[in-house]
């Protein structure tokens, strides 16, 4: 398989006042295509910052980026954004949903900005497949935790995109929605040949992807 | 608000309040800016209104010029009654006249209209005269043919002391400059006039109509007898004399009194607005802090506060922070009051000082707690939608205003009663009335416009360009904000406009050249057998001079239909001049070309010897008059009954001969009269001073002096109005940059979403701009209509000036308005376009 992403010497460092935090030191990664990485960690060793660095969300303070041969770290901020709408699906523990929006318009958002024909039919496609078709006109605040997640997880996937990043996915969910979320994440990814990169805390879903990465104090060990 | 359960509770939600307010205040910097600038601003209107009464109730008797006045009007009056008051009482005589007044021994004389007052050794009898040189004023009442000149005059006609001005035939040496009269109640506040003494008359030949004569008697009562004694043993005395009119210290000032209360009643009217609008925005701001507070209401909910312990929390910071901001803005108001001061002293000759009134303090903390909890009430009921469950739910739920039908009832009758705050006791209190009608009107049917603007754009869905289609889901979505958008943009812009094109058109009148059909001069004093003289004097210095002679006669209505108007039409009455004193008219043989019949026919020439009347349809209205109306005039002391057969349309605007009253010629030439003329010149020839040569008694009123003078006055109003106006503009700006506010959470929230989806920052701009676009475009042009409507209202009816639509001035205002607000827009909206994505993944 062919090399996705690759991560160069990334160092990432916040400044809070006069002191700098350094979040994550030197990260050396690569990860292949139709891969599965699950990245596992203490609360504060800097799993999220890698997330948000990979999706293009936080700019590393040194290193390069190269996703699918492109250097994303030496690209504007449009230029990324750019990249991430076509190719990066990204999944929140908090969901992240838009509260006004119903469950099928936050989907066809996403497709309506790449220019989908039928975004609302494609959205409902994807709803049905999760088993949300009678929740297509309900408003987040109108859904259980794993309905919402559910439609995040649709969101995520509608552009049908290269690389799934996934942080906590199941973190705010019980038992019985994380397994069915759990299912759906790594059965879509399979059926369609994603690469998924899921940070967690659950044992359980960090064995379920082919490789796991721990990290501690900002370095992958 | 929920009952408190006992003290104890209440003080420590009181701790927690000062402790919250004292942390948070920063937050709601804009509910503190907008509330003081609106309390301010209504602090000033109040404490100059109270300052400037308190000024006049104080100086009544100055204002006057005595416990009592007995005015003859043109006629000196009976003597013997006004000696038998000077046996128990100081009477003191004056007589106002109007005449010319030239330079002398120039190369260029130049003569000036000036109004003159003989007094004698008594006056003034409450009071100072202030004046220079020392002394000028006792050399005034001693030497013949000296004279004091106020400082307008001077400086119109650059006349220096001891320079010799010529009255009619007579030199006078200008002895003293007068800085102020006490007795402006009668006399005239601005313009230029002149003091002198009593034995002035004696060799002046004044006559009663062109010199526009006023014979006064101010009376000063002996200190130990009782006014009330003195006042019913005069009125005794004059009971039977239907030419004199008594006035008392209480009367004094009537008109500075009512004009104050016009202005001040239509600035707070204003200001009042502003605070309406600023109650919007307090509500948008409120309910943004309320909602960045979502989390500790909650907690505090889980904890165990009661919803109406924590709604209890925000009223009392509200409260605090009004009392506080509510003290700072009536002290800061009191530095308004010297401004005032510079501004009253130097037109009225009024020193007004700040004058503290407990009893304003608590009406203005009434208006701010009546408009702080009308709007509130919405905001904080909202509390009640925070559930402590949402702590177990990582949802972002936004707030959202919360009406129940008690607090729509509350709400209600607090509008009620600050309605009626402003209404009862007011000047005019159906414009008030009116003015909150409209403004209801406007709220109404701009909440209807956003409703109008949502239901269209639900239909609207074809559109490939995302921006758009983000935008009309921003505008349309359950829950939306634009109702409230709407209405504080549209009420905003409204009021804005409405202003400005008051003061355009205000600014129109100010700069409006002469109307065509005005003549460059009018002639008073143009005796019986001057007339042929007084033509060939102005033919002689430019023969192509166009000139209207008409005949004048002075005359007092003392009854309409048998009864004395004065028991039944009150001063306050638009045509009270007509009726108050003795007015001039005229006769003609045809109907005027500018004052056509609006009803009635011209004369009836069958019935010559019949005084017939015709007249001027607004009085005719105001006074209530039916044609067929018997008016018994007084005409040099006989009483005629005339009757009313026609109204004529008079606009006195177009500065050319206008009468209020016009009789039939057949009857009215054998009445003694003397002549008002107009001239209208070809050349510059005509020279005042040389016609002065030929008529001394003759006075002119150049057109364009007085114009001068009128736009003097209206400068001044236009301050006002402008000042006003700004204040309007930038609380409407605070207001509409809190809206953004409001969604501020919102939009930063979507933007980050956006985002993530990879949406580029242009797209999420664009998005923004045809939101405003949409919104604005709708909201203008309802605000135009109703600008139009409002400012053509308050032109036409509160000030009575001639209203014109100018559509560069909405244009261009339009624009600039939306320009501002698109900058303010994207300024306020630029923190949420980029949010920051490590603090709201991390909940922070």
């Amino acid at each position: 398989m062919s090399t996705l992403l690759k991560l160069k010497k990334i160092n990432l460092k916040y400044q809070t006042g006069k002191d700098s935090i350094s979040v994550l030191k030197n990260i050396d990664l690569n990860i292949k295509k139709k891969e599965t990485v699950s990245v596992v960690g203490e609360s504060g060793s800097g799993k999220t910052s890698l997330i948000m660095l990979i999706g293009g969300l936080e700019k590393a303070t040194s290193g390069k980026i190269i996703f699918n041969d492109q250097e994303i770290t030496s690209l504007s901020e449009d230029e990324v954004s750019e990249v991430r709408k076509k190719n990066i699906g990204i999944i929140f523990q908090s969901f992240y949903l838009i509260p006004n929006y119903t469950a099928v318009e936050n989907v066809a958002l996403t497709l309506e900005l790449n220019n989908f024909k039928n975004p609302e039919k494609e959205a409902k496609i994807l709803l049905d497949r999760f088993g949300l078709k009678h929740r297509f006109n309900n408003l987040p605040s109108q859904l259980s935790g794993g309905e919402q997640q559910r439609v995040a997880i649709a969101r995520a996937i509608a552009m049908k995109p290269e690389l799934i990043l996934a942080d906590e996915p199941t973190g705010n969910l019980d038992t019985e929605n994380s397994i069915m979320i759990a299912n759906i994440l790594f059965k879509y990814v399979k059926e369609e040949g994603s690469s998924l990169i899921m940070v967690t805390h659950d044992p359980k879903l960090a064995d379920k992807a082919k490789r796991k990465i721990k990290i501690k104090d900002g370095k992958i060990k | 608000m929920e009952k408190l359960n006992n003290p104890s509770e209440f003080s420590l939600i009181f701790k927690y309040a000062l402790k919250d307010l004292s942390r948070n205040y920063h937050k709601i910097s804009s509910i503190i800016v907008t509330l003081f600038i609106s309390l301010f601003i209504l602090s000033a209107i109040f404490t100059i209104e109270d300052s400037l009464k308190k000024e006049l109730n104080d100086n009544a008797k100055a204002l006057l010029g005595g416990d009592l006045e007995i005015d003859y009007n043109r006629n000196q009056g009976n003597l013997d009654l006004v000696d038998k008051v000077k046996e128990f009482a100081t009477v003191s005589q004056m007589i106002e006249f109007s005449t010319m007044l030239s330079t002398t021994g120039r190369e260029k004389n130049k003569s000036l209209f000036t109004r003159i007052k003989t007094v004698d050794e008594k006056y003034p009898l409450y009071g100072n005269v202030v004046y220079e040189p020392i002394g000028a004023y006792e050399r005034m009442q001693r030497e013949p043919n000296t004279i004091l000149i106020n400082e307008s005059l001077s400086k119109t006609l650059n006349i220096k002391i001891n320079e010799l001005v010529k009255v009619q035939d007579q030199n006078f040496k200008v002895i003293g400059i007068i800085k102020s009269v006490p007795d402006v109640s009668g006399f005239v506040a601005f313009g230029d006039w002149a003091l002198a003494g009593k034995q002035t008359l004696e060799i002046l030949k004044l006559n009663g109509i062109g010199s526009f004569l006023n014979y006064e008697y101010k009376v000063k009562f002996n200190q130990n007898d009782k006014p009330e004694e003195i006042e019913k043993r005069i009125e005794e005395i004059f009971k039977d004399d239907q030419k004199v009119k008594l006035r008392y210290p209480e009367n004094s000032a009537s008109g500075i009194k009512r004009i104050i209360n016009n202005f001040s009643q239509f600035l707070s009217l204003v200001s009042i607005s502003a605070m309406l609008i600023a109650g919007i925005g307090i509500a948008n701001t409120l309910l943004s802090f309320i909602n960045q507070n979502n989390m500790s209401i909650a907690v505090r909910k889980a904890v165990g506060f009661y919803s109406g312990n924590i709604k209890t929390l925000y009223y009392l910071q509200l409260f605090i922070l009004l009392f506080i901001i509510t003290v700072v803005a009536y002290a800061s108001s009191f530095l308004i009051v010297p401004i005032a001061d510079k501004y009253l002293s130097d037109g009225l000759g009024l020193n007004v000082y700040p004058v503290f009134s407990l009893l304003n303090f608590l009406k203005i903390f009434l208006v701010g707690l009546l408009v702080l909890v009308i709007f509130s009430i919405p905001t904080i009921s909202s509390i009640d939608q925070v559930k402590a469950s949402n702590l177990f739910r990582n949802v972002f739920q936004n707030l959202q205003f919360y009406y129940s039908k008690r607090s729509v009832v509350l709400s209600f009758v607090l509008l009620s009663i600050l309605i009626l705050l402003f209404t009862v006791g007011s000047e005019q209190p159906s414009y008030s009335l009116g003015y909150f009608a409209a403004f209801f009107i406007c709220l109404i049917v701009f909440f209807l416009l956003s409703k109008l603007i949502i239901f269209f754009l639900k239909k609207f869905k074809s559109s490939s360009i995302i921006s758009l289609k983000v935008s009309i889901k921003n505008i349309t979505q359950t829950k939306s904000i634009t109702p409230i958008t709407v209405m504080s943009l549209g009420l905003g812009v409204t009021l804005l406009l409405t202003l400005a094109l008051v003061g355009t058109n205000f600014q129109r009148e100010i700069s409006k050249s002469i109307p065509d059909i005005a003549p460059d001069y009018f002639f008073v004093g143009i005796q019986k057998g001057e007339r042929e003289k007084f033509e060939q004097g102005i033919l002689n210095m430019d023969p192509n001079a166009s000139i209207e002679i008409v005949p004048m006669v002075s005359s007092g209505i003392v009854k309409i239909n048998g009864l004395d108007p004065n028991t039944y039409i009150k001063p306050d009455n638009d045509s009270y001049w007509v009726i108050g004193t003795e007015r001039r008219s005229s006769w003609v043989e045809n109907i005027p070309e500018d004052n056509p019949i609006l009803e009635g026919k011209w004369w009836d020439l069958s019935n010559p010897n019949q005084l017939q009347i015709s007249l001027d349809a607004k009085v005719a209205k105001d006074l209530n008059i039916q044609l067929g109306d018997i008016f018994t005039l007084n005409v040099y002391g006989r009483e005629i009954d005339g009757k009313v057969i026609n109204f004529r349309e008079v606009d006195y605007r177009d500065l050319s001969i206008n009468f209020a009253m016009l009789f039939n010629p057949q009857f009215a030439k054998n009445i003694p009269h003397e002549y008002l003329a107009t001239a209208k010149f070809n050349s510059n020839k005509f020279d005042e001073t040389e016609m002065l040569e030929i008529m001394p008694s003759l006075s002119m009123i150049k057109i364009a002096d007085y114009l001068s003078k009128v736009t003097a006055v209206l400068n001044k109003v236009f301050i006002a109005v402008t000042l006003i106006s700004a204040v309007t503009i930038v609380i409407g700006l605070i207001v509409i940059s809190s809206a953004i506010m409001v969604q501020g959470k919102v939009k930063e929230y979507q933007n980050l979403v956006f985002k993530i989806l990879g949406f580029s920052k242009k797209q999420i701009i664009f998005s923004s701009l045809i939101e405003f676009i949409i919104i604005f475009k709708s909201v203008i042009l309802i605000a135009i209509f109703f600008a139009v409507i409002g400012s053509k209202f308050i032109i036409e009816n509160i000030f009575e000036l001639v209203w014109m639509f100018d559509f560069k001035v909405l244009i261009y205002l339009g624009f600039s308005i939306g320009f501002v607000t698109l900058i303010l827009i994207l300024l306020t909206n630029l923190k949420y376009l980029n949010p920051k994505v490590y603090p709201l993944i991390r909940n922070q």
